[in-house]
């Protein structure tokens, strides 16, 4: 079970400095989509309730847009902490339909060292049947334009890559 | 100028046509590309292993043997958050013991700049006639900051815009998110969004929209359809890429700016461009 510095030290330790000014929030662009908005998801962290903060949609809705991280005053990057959330989710092998396309789409990254959209979004859908309406809707407007490429090729590096995400997989 | 292009994955797919143009608009300026070799993904806005996102970026970084240039502003703002963070010798060293050949520094750069660097007001051809054109920056070209222009208010599109001949119209969503990286979990959060910024640079008068993003564009462009659709109104806004819109201006044709792969199709506007050139 990930506490709290387990958090700070992928997310830095400056989220210590928190204020709890709110800028994080009032600056997200899907904060009406959050069950908790970002400013609560720091001070649930530096009150040691990562548990909560871990099962909180939230950390699935940030688009990583970054402008919580422009704008923080206390030099806190609020991705940083979304991020770190993530992985610790990840890496504590807690699965929902939200964390699968991370899964799937760096799953591909790992395999061929590119993201081919066509199989990125057929996988995804296989996944999150839900989803296959829009992945259709997108598809028929991509593939008469010769927008969707089904070529699944790996990069030469391959085995380069694989040093890197296994050097680094423990961030 | 010879510069290390990093097409991003998308340049194949739904991107071709910021490829395509990217390539066009830079051989007319006299910027020479050499795609980097072998190079792969950023990791997007999908990877958060931070460490391993740096990771990604430091080997297509290595890789460059001059200045890089991007047209894409994930892969744009990935290189730039990598190269800062690799600054710290401890994780330089860390990331280049894993690498084949290492990485010192790289000069990250975004096709708009490279544009607005090789581009004046006597190599536009076709000065877009006062056509209005609605500026959209999205997130991720200016941020981190400290990259092409300010993170909270940038204007490069609009001496962009007006460098061309056209009118940069003022709207309130200019760098409000599309929502590109949630439409697969999110769709209908994604969708509200794009109809947002649809909708504020259609009711500011705009005959048309750039962008410097492919997700973005995918938001704006090929969604628009199915946004119509669901929201009961009629956008009809086409969605240039700044390569695409820069081309239109150096005189380039139709095909070297792929502007048939554009869903809402620009070819009308361009029409009326050049014919105003012709009288």
């Amino acid at each position: 079970m990930s506490n709290r510095s387990d958090v700070l030290k992928l997310a830095g330790d400056e989220l210590r400095c928190c204020i709890q000014c709110g800028s994080c929030s009032a600056s997200c662009s899907t904060a009406d989509l959050m069950d908790k908005s970002i400013r609560e998801l720091v001070r649930l962290v530096l009150n040691d309730r990562c548990e909560e903060a871990l099962d909180s949609r939230s950390i699935w809705l940030c688009t990583s847009c970054l402008l919580c991280t422009v704008r923080c005053p206390r030099g806190i990057r609020p991705k940083s902490l979304v991020a770190a959330l993530r992985h610790i989710h990840e890496a504590e092998g807690r699965r929902n339909a939200d964390s699968s396309l991370e899964d799937l789409f760096m799953g591909q990254v790992k395999d061929t060292g590119r993201v081919s959209e066509f199989y990125l979004s057929a996988l995804y859908a296989l996944h999150n049947p839900k989803a296959t309406v829009q992945i259709m809707t997108m598809g028929l407007e991509l593939i008469p334009k010769g927008k969707i490429d089904g070529e699944k090729s790996r990069i030469l590096g391959i085995e380069e890559l694989s040093r890197i995400f296994e050097g680094l997989e423990e961030s | 100028m010879k510069l290390s292009y990093y097409p991003g994955c998308v340049a194949k797919s739904t991107g071709i046509e910021y490829d395509i143009s990217t390539r066009s608009v830079c051989k007319a300026l006299g910027v020479e590309l050499e795609e980097i070799i072998d190079w792969n993904c950023c990791g997007a806005t999908h990877c958060s292993n931070e460490t391993l996102a740096v990771g990604l970026s430091a080997r297509v970084m290595a890789r460059a043997e001059n200045p890089i240039m991007t047209s894409c502003s994930i892969c744009y703002s990935n290189l730039r958050i990598a190269a800062l963070r690799l600054e710290d010798k401890h994780l330089r060293d860390r990331v280049n013991s894993l690498l084949d050949s290492p990485y010192s520094s790289a000069d990250v750069r975004h096709v708009l700049e490279v544009i607005m660097e090789s581009m004046d007001e006597d190599s536009v051809a076709v000065p877009l006639n006062g056509m209005k054109i609605a500026p959209y920056y999205g997130c991720l070209l200016t941020r981190p900051p400290g990259g092409l222009d300010s993170p909270e208010n940038p204007q490069i599109l609009e001496r962009f815009i007006t460098l061309l001949g056209g009118e940069s119209v003022v709207h309130p969503c200019r760098m409000l998110c599309c929502g590109g990286p949630i439409f697969m979990s999110q769709e209908e959060a994604s969708s509200r969004s794009a109809f947002q910024i649809l909708r504020a640079a259609k009711s500011a008068g705009a005959e048309a929209v750039v962008t410097a993003c492919p997700l973005c564009h995918l938001m704006l462009d090929a969604m628009q359809r199915s946004i119509e659709s669901r929201y009961k109104e009629e956008i009809g806004l086409p969605v240039l890429y700044v390569t695409q819109l820069a081309g239109i201006a150096l005189g380039l044709g139709l095909e070297e700016l792929a502007l048939d792969k554009n869903s809402v199709s620009p070819l009308a506007l361009v029409e009326g461009i050049n014919a105003s050139v012709n009288i």
